[in-house]
């Protein structure tokens, strides 16, 4: 009885720690994301002329 | 000419400036419930200002009938009851307002402005403003213009900076395949490149304006979205009151637009910009739109935004003279 009670125990606190785990990653996952990637050619020109092309 | 600057902040106090440099603009009447920074402003201007006596009933300076236009850069929450008496008398305003339930309640003054031969601009400032005005000039490039997607960075002053804040509270609104869609404000995150020395910001959607702006002036665009920069803690804040007072006024700021659409067969994209502060970048705009509103050079009538109001391409060559300058963006972004 005993045995068998500290086995559900066990089984509770290891899945409260995988789905604590898991939101954590998540949450890191969520605010850094991936980047983007940054442009490797060109860049900013002033607009000139009477068309300001 | 004679005009009326109300509300003497970061923005209202410079476009003041801006105006008093103007020529053709002969009178500045000031327009701000605090007697001290009124005086203020005045005696920097000199002999073109007129330190005005402040009309608590209206919310207006004494004497604004007699103007010619009228600037509106004070609370925004105060912008649509000035312009309903504004209209009243029969005198065109421009409004700085950036939330977008005062920006959708000034729009819905359209016909009432129109019944009075009144043409105004709304949203003119650097983010709605500038912004407006760099999409429909872009968009002169393209036969049909199919997407539009502004992104923002940087705070004006403390008005600006309280604006922003609130922005990642709400819901975005985005126009989507011919309809309206919200979306939750601090979504879709998406790193934008401004112009140098700017450089990359991740951009949320926001709570903000151009959406509503846009879409009248892009006959056909399916797709019209705009985010802000931020940071993780203006998301994760944004529900609470802000914790620090902002700053006097804010550092640097850009502005990015990218429109995508078709020109000759083919689809390509256009990627423009501006770096400046949003602060004197706005009241530039906003002072250059009061002085064009007085001059008649406002389409109307009616209430719009910049770029439905103004002629884009002379107003941003208005602007460059002024020092206000666009970029656009040449390189792998772009198809073409």
């Amino acid at each position: 009885m005993n045995n068998s009670r500290f086995a559900i125990m066990t089984l509770v606190r290891r899945a409260l720690v995988a789905i604590g785990a898991a939101a954590i990653v998540a949450a890191v996952l969520r605010l850094r994301g991936s980047g983007g990637v940054p442009p490797r050619a060109g860049g900013w020109r002033e607009l000139s002329g009477p068309e300001l092309r | 000419m004679r005009v009326a600057v109300v509300g003497l902040g970061a923005l209202g106090a410079r476009a003041a400036r801006q105006l008093a440099s103007t020529p053709g603009v002969t009178e500045i009447v000031l327009g701000e419930p605090d007697v001290h920074k009124r005086g203020a402003v005045a005696e920097v201007l000199g002999p073109i200002a007129t330190n005005a006596e402040w009309s608590a009933d209206d919310g207006l300076p004494v004497g604004v009938a007699d103007c010619d236009a009228a600037l509106l850069a004070g609370p925004a929450s105060a912008h649509v009851d000035q312009a309903r008496r504004l209209i009243a008398l029969r005198r065109p305003f421009v409004s700085t307002a950036d939330a977008r339930t005062t920006v959708q309640e000034l729009l819905d003054l359209g016909e009432e402005a129109a019944r009075s031969d009144v043409a105004s601009v709304v949203g003119a400032a650097f983010s709605p403003g500038l912004s407006c005005a760099l999409v429909r000039h872009g968009a002169t490039w393209f036969d049909a213009v199919d997407e539009v997607h502004v992104a923002w960075l940087g705070t004006g002053g403390p008005a600006c900076a309280h604006q922003h804040h609130r922005n990642f509270a709400g819901s975005a609104l985005e126009w989507h395949d011919g309809a309206w869609m919200q979306r939750p404000s601090g979504s879709g995150r998406e790193l934008c490149w401004f112009p140098d020395p700017v450089g990359a910001a991740d951009c949320y959607r926001g709570d903000q304006c151009e959406p509503l702006l846009l879409q009248p002036a892009l006959d056909g665009v399916r797709r019209i979205t705009a985010r802000m920069a931020g940071t993780r803690r203006d998301r994760m804040l944004a529900r609470l009151p802000m914790l620090r007072p902002p700053h006097p006024e804010g550092a640097v700021g850009a502005l990015r637009v990218e429109i995508r659409g078709r020109r000759d067969g083919a689809t390509d994209t256009a990627v423009l910009g501006a770096m400046d502060r949003p602060a004197v970048a706005g009241a530039a705009v906003a002072a250059l739109a009061t002085v064009w509103a007085a001059d008649g050079r406002v389409n109307g009538p009616g209430v719009g935004g910049v770029a439905t109001q103004v002629d884009a391409l002379e107003f941003l060559t208005e602007l460059a003279r002024r020092g206000i300058r666009a970029a656009v963006f040449e390189g792998a972004s772009q198809s073409s």
